[in-house]
């Protein structure tokens, strides 16, 4: 007899609102529903009432990890309605900043999945590394969440000691390939709660439009910084990490790498740094008609800003969002089904989903 | 890597593709959103999102599709005479979420399939345009 577990709203992994309505028959799930929407706040609508300077701030609480990402991505789209192309200088800091993001999110994560598996120090160790990140990225920015670093044609700040990043960056790779590196991939207890949980195979993640993380666990060597690369990462030299399982570890270890391709970035980033501008001085911009669209790759896969602006308007005549988790949620669906119910939690958590993105 | 132009060849339209803020527009023609979802899976481009604009006074909605095929944005736009326009769901489940939201947000409606549960306005009437409702209010 087949018996309905509602998961939810208040997310038994991550504390946000999201309901998953699961079918079950025993302890194995059959099927399963989503309820996303809880927090809803009509921001795309909202950027319609802001200016160019004041949706950047609007933008930029579209997601409370990625935040950076957000911003950067707007500043693109409405750089080419603008014709400003930030200075070299700036086309780094981007780099940098898009991956010191990449680095806290994930090492997040990975904090927050190791708690999952029963691994309360790893938990903390990964915590206690993202706080050297966050404190690297409020330094640069002034802030730890919220960093304003992005304008149209440029940065805000600049890097001033670089110095001290790579030295963040080298304990952190230092910290990822003695512990948590090694303890992900050969703990029997991270094995056995991972391997062969919560699948989504290569033709589901293709078929459903799959990005980021998730999509490459699933063999889909896909990320926005090879195939269409921006700011500075065309100069950059780093792998794509993919793996064919499509389970929960296969997301664990396309993270944990992608943490050391990050650091590879920071430090070609940081050497290269350029001279020069920050952003395009007192060069004066107009709005034309049009809209323009970016996408940039964000910890969770790609994101997509569409701008319309009509010239002569003060505010955009309309912003479109597409966050990587509301192109990956849906999959859970999938993931769960067959799955054990005490491992759905794990299962939920492996695509790193952003609730806030989601609800924008 | 496929040429933009034979994927113009495969949907039968002599227009070319214009490159402009960032996507390739093809302009469709008579060419429907069914026959374009068909098209986009035969190359293997992986859908992207929906992004809907509602037109001043009566000009209704329009409705752009993007699709990625290996880097290049691929864009395709749709005037719609009514407030419908046929779902592509059945052909491409990535479309699932956002056609749901769009039907949600603008009353639009994507023919030939169910809304399952509300994603936006849960335990509210679907398909209502919210623009509206918060001009009335």
């Amino acid at each position: 007899m087949s018996y309905k577990i509602p998961m939810g709203p208040y997310h038994p992994a991550l504390e946000e609102p999201y309901k998953l309505d699961m079918i079950c028959e025993g302890e194995t799930v059959i099927d399963a529903k989503l309820h996303v929407g809880f927090n809803f706040r009509g921001i795309e609508h909202l950027a319609e009432t802001r200016n160019h300077i004041q949706v950047i701030a609007l933008m930029e609480r579209v997601c409370g990890i990625c935040s950076n990402i957000h911003t950067l991505t707007l500043c693109r789209a409405m750089e080419g309605l603008t014709g400003l192309t930030p200075p070299p200088r700036a086309q780094y800091i981007r780099v940098i900043m898009a991956e010191l993001e990449r680095l806290h999110s994930h090492v997040l994560w990975a904090g927050i999945a190791a708690k999952l598996m029963g691994f309360k120090t790893m938990f903390m160790t990964c915590f206690e590394i993202r706080e050297k990140v966050m404190d690297i990225l409020a330094a640069i920015s002034g802030n730890r969440v919220n960093y304003s670093m992005n304008r149209i044609g440029g940065v805000n700040r600049d890097i001033t000691d670089p110095q001290s990043i790579l030295k963040m960056v080298e304990a952190l790779e230092g910290e990822m390939a003695k512990t948590v590196i090694p303890i992900f991939t050969t703990s029997r207890t991270a094995r056995s709660r991972c391997a062969g949980i919560g699948v989504l195979t290569n033709e589901k993640a293709v078929a459903m439009g799959i990005v980021g993380p998730v999509a490459r666990a699933s063999g889909v060597p896909q990320d926005l910084r090879k195939d269409a690369p921006y700011a500075a990462y065309a100069e950059m030299e780093f792998d794509v990490p993919v793996q064919p399982d499509g389970d929960v570890r296969a997301r664990l270890l396309v993270r944990a790498l992608e943490i050391m391709e990050s650091c590879k970035i920071l430090r070609q980033a940081l050497a290269k740094l350029p001279p020069g501008e920050i952003h395009t001085e007192g060069e004066k911009f107009a709005f034309i008609t049009g809209t323009s669209t970016a996408r940039v790759e964000a910890p969770r896969g790609e994101v997509m800003y569409s701008v319309s602006w009509k010239e002569g308007s003060r505010n955009p005549a309309r912003v479109h969002v597409r966050t990587p988790t509301f192109a990956v949620m849906p999959a859970i669906r999938w993931m769960v089904q067959g799955a054990r119910l005490a491992d759905t939690p794990l299962i939920q958590a492996s695509i790193d989903p952003c609730y806030s993105c989601t609800d924008r | 890597m496929i040429s933009l132009e034979s994927i113009s060849e495969k949907l039968g339209i002599t227009e070319p593709w214009i490159e402009k803020g960032g996507v390739h527009w093809l302009t469709l023609g008579a060419t429907n959103v069914r026959a374009l979802a068909k098209t986009m899976n035969e190359i293997h481009a992986r859908f992207i999102t929906i992004t809907a604009y509602q037109l001043p006074k009566e000009e209704g909605f329009r409705l752009e599709y993007h699709w990625d095929l290996n880097g290049r944005l691929l864009g395709f736009s749709f005037q719609l005479a009514s407030k419908s326009i046929e779902s592509i769901y059945d052909l491409c489940e990535a479309a699932d979420w956002i056609e749901r939201e769009i039907h949600e947000e603008y009353a639009l409606d994507f023919t030939g399939r169910e809304y399952e549960p509300l994603l936006l306005r849960q335990g509210e009437t679907p398909g209502v345009n919210l623009r509206d409702v918060v001009a009335a209010s």
